[in-house]
């Protein structure tokens, strides 16, 4: 019989650790022709609610591109590995692939890595990078010349929200509003440019309130926002918690502000989870939700191909963004290689700012065209006790 | 098989490696690390140089926790005034040559404000001293704006030398590794002083110590401020590598990190220290590559599932070796080499 013993499992531990690192060459996969897209989406770790279905969204569509015999008749490779959102783990899947395959295009994960990797990217200039951050400093293409977002900065989508309540005031009064914020770089982000465009439309900012990220109790806050009773509560750096718990006391105390939201804590799975609390939530959403009652050739594609697969998060609005990335991929890279140009950095940041007025069909509701390398478009949405309706127009931000 | 090393020069028994055979390995390993950044790919030489930055952490948390027996909570935290300090030197022009002893320096002073009212206190009440530093220090890196960016944090200019731009891994390298051998090294020697000693006799039993007349308060007060001043260091090398420095990075999470990596490794051991930096840095990498090539052979969607389990085996990984070997890798080394030095006999 086979004794389990201290030395034995110490020893097969470290055997094997070893092998496995022995067996870990870097071999150059990509096949000549082959166009590798580099990604680090964040599977786990914080903000793994969105980055399994980010990963599945954009593998999917190379998937499905490649079966339509990929860009320019280039086949596409997929190259992704889990980057747990930690800064030091994602810049290494970055340089493992820089040095495996040298990706014309990446996708990484947060703002700190967007951040890390950009004087790289510049000196390198041989790639573009995007990811699922919409922090306002990145929308700079004087400072991060090769990185690009699918969607408006978080700024832009305050703007949305602040739109959305001036064209909807009664009254000669400008209903006011508070903002509730996390305390991290994603809730502060668009705070300063909200507050002055707030003065710039004339809104009053009735109170600031900021919590720690997933806060649980809120009575304290409630206190402060049932003194100010501003209109409307924007909310911004959360997911879920702790919008439930002000909404719910909000509803509980007969307080009539409106609560409203951004992009990542308006994906379906996390208002439903609100429950019916959440029926007259208000948010901003860049892209079109998977359920949208018009049909579109995008949307309806998405549909098609992700159910194919059990489990595919294919309903939620970050597999939606994952395919958009993709189809951002291809339009810059599409357009180089049309032009006869090589996949260089310059050429393909000259190819991303060639991009006006595209139809994406469908993902958002009007064509589209980049400004500061982003995408400035988004709609209201109203959470309604069974669905999610829009309640304005696509709005184009100036 | 070795049967014995005679040592017949006081200069031979005190030297830091006292067989030819050590000498021997050391000299080989002090050519592969200089070959290593001409033969290895970026990403190899990424790893060594975040290997690096780790190991000096690492190495003063080890003199804090493992050597004098005062549990740091917040070695992420004195990393990131190091950090925050580069970025200001550099910004301001001072050269890295001199921005890295200051950001050391500002950290130990950092170190020495937290550790004054909080030595007077020992066990988990020191703990949590170090733990409330940690979230205190978390506050200024976010809130003070001016100084740190806020939670947008700072970028950091390149290093530089007379103009050559020490920028990217390849040559950081020449940077990092060394200054993580001479902060090993010192770390090493300074065991073998009265200091270091101190910290021993302060750890075995702080009372006894006292009466042999070792200052409590004074040794605990020095380690902690060159644990600190190895934290900056390496805050300040991160921020040199990254070329930013922003406050998520120096979390708790992180100091639990090297918290684990010295428990893993062996406490007061420097052999400890760095097994366990290298297990914490590498094991995660090797299971991610692992998940790669499941992935790789076809299995559908692997690497959203055994993303999970990846961190799950991590754990258990960790867990395993304190269970079956409190001592560490350390000890497991320690018996490996005692192995072939007797070898063909058996211990």
């Amino acid at each position: 019989m086979t004794v389990f013993d201290r030395r034995k499992f110490i020893g097969s531990g470290l055997a094997g650790s070893a092998l496995a690192a022995l067996g870990t060459p870097l071999r150059a996969y990509a096949q000549s022709g082959e166009i590798v897209i580099g990604a680090a989406p964040p599977i786990t770790g914080v903000f793994a609610f969105a980055g399994a279905a980010l990963h599945s969204g954009l593998g999917d569509w190379v998937e499905w591109k490649n079966g339509k015999g990929g860009i320019a008749g280039r086949r596409l490779r997929y190259a992704a590995e889990d980057s747990g959102y930690k800064v030091d783990q994602a810049v290494a899947i970055f340089k493992k692939f820089v040095a495996q395959y040298k990706p014309p295009v990446f996708y990484g994960d947060s703002t700190g890595w967007a951040k890390a990797i950009a004087p790289e990217l510049s000196q390198l200039g041989s790639m573009l990078a995007t990811g699922p951050s919409f922090s306002s400093d990145l929308a700079d293409p004087a400072k991060a010349p090769y990185y690009f977002m699918p969607g408006p900065t978080y700024s832009g989508m305050i703007d949305i929200l602040l739109d959305y309540i001036v064209k909807n005031a009664r009254g000669a009064e400008k209903p006011s509003v508070a903002f509730v914020y996390s305390d991290t770089e994603f809730g502060r982000d668009p705070i300063a440019a909200g507050k002055a465009k707030a003065a710039k439309l004339g809104i009053p900012v009735a109170l600031e309130i900021i919590t720690k990220p997933g806060a649980v109790d809120v009575s304290a806050e409630m206190i402060k926002l049932r003194r100010a009773k501003p209109d409307y509560v924007i909310f911004h750096g959360y997911v879920l918690a702790p919008i439930p718990e002000f909404i719910r006391q909000m509803r509980e105390t007969g307080l009539a502000s409106r609560g409203m939201g951004t992009i990542y804590s308006m994906d379906k799975t996390t208002l439903d989870q609100m429950g019916a609390t959440g029926a007259g939530f208000l948010g901003v959403m860049p892209y079109r939700y998977s359920f949208d009652s018009e049909k579109t050739p995008t949307m309806e594609l998405i549909r098609e191909f992700g159910s194919r697969k059990p489990n595919n998060p294919w309903q939620t609005i970050f597999y939606t963004q994952g395919w958009l990335v993709g189809m951002i991929f291809e339009q810059v890279i599409g357009r180089t290689l049309a032009a006869k140009k090589e996949l260089t950095g310059p050429n393909m940041k000259a190819s991303l700012e060639s991009i006006a007025k595209w139809d994406t069909g469908g993902i958002f509701g009007v064509p589209v065209s980049l400004k500061t390398h982003a995408i400035p478009v988004g709609r209201t949405y109203l959470v309604t006790g069974k669905s999610i309706e829009p309640v304005s127009d696509w709005i184009t931000i100036g | 098989m070795r049967i014995g090393d005679f040592k017949a020069t006081y200069r031979h028994d005190e030297a830091l490696f006292d067989t030819p055979v050590q000498r021997a390995w050391l000299a080989a390993l002090a050519l592969a690390l200089v070959a290593f950044p001409f033969v290895a790919g970026s990403y190899y030489v990424y790893l060594a140089c975040l290997l690096g930055i780790h190991l000096v952490s690492a190495t003063g948390l080890n003199i804090v926790t493992g050597y004098t027996g005062l549990i740091s909570l917040g070695q992420a935290a004195f990393m990131g005034v190091g950090c925050y300090t580069v970025a200001v030197a550099a910004k301001a022009g001072v050269p890295f040559w001199l921005a890295l002893p200051l950001a050391g320096a500002v950290s130990a002073a950092v170190g020495l404000v937290v550790g004054i009212p909080s030595l007077r206190i020992k066990g988990l009440y020191f703990a949590v001293a170090t733990l409330a530093a940690q979230f205190v220090l978390g506050f200024v890196f976010r809130e003070w704006e001016s100084v740190t960016g806020g939670v947008r944090g700072a970028n950091v200019p390149a290093a530089a030398l007379g103009g050559f731009e020490l920028s990217g891994e390849q040559r950081l390298y020449f940077v990092i590794v060394p200054i993580a051998a001479v902060g090993l090294l010192a770390a090493r020697n300074l065991f073998r002083t009265r200091v270091g000693r101190a910290f021993i006799a302060i750890r075995d039993r702080d009372i006894s110590a006292e009466v042999l007349g070792i200052s409590l308060f004074r040794y605990k007060l020095a380690a902690f401020a060159i644990g600190s001043f190895y934290a900056g260091v390496a805050g300040g090398l991160w921020g040199y590598f990254l070329r930013v420095a922003t406050p998520e990075v120096f979390g708790f999470g992180q100091s639990i990190f090297y918290l684990a990596a010295i428990i893993v490794g062996g406490l007061g051991s420097i052999l400890g220290t760095i097994l366990g930096a290298t297990f914490m840095t590498l094991v995660p990498e090797v299971l991610r590559a692992a998940v790669g090539w499941i992935e790789a052979a076809g299995v559908a969607d692997a690497g959203v599932y055994l993303a999970a389990v990846r961190e799950v085996v991590f754990g258990l990984l960790i867990l395993g070796f304190l269970v079956f070997e409190p001592h560490g890798l350390a000890e497991v080394w320690r018996r490996t080499r005692r192995f072939f030095h007797l070898w063909p006999f058996r211990t």
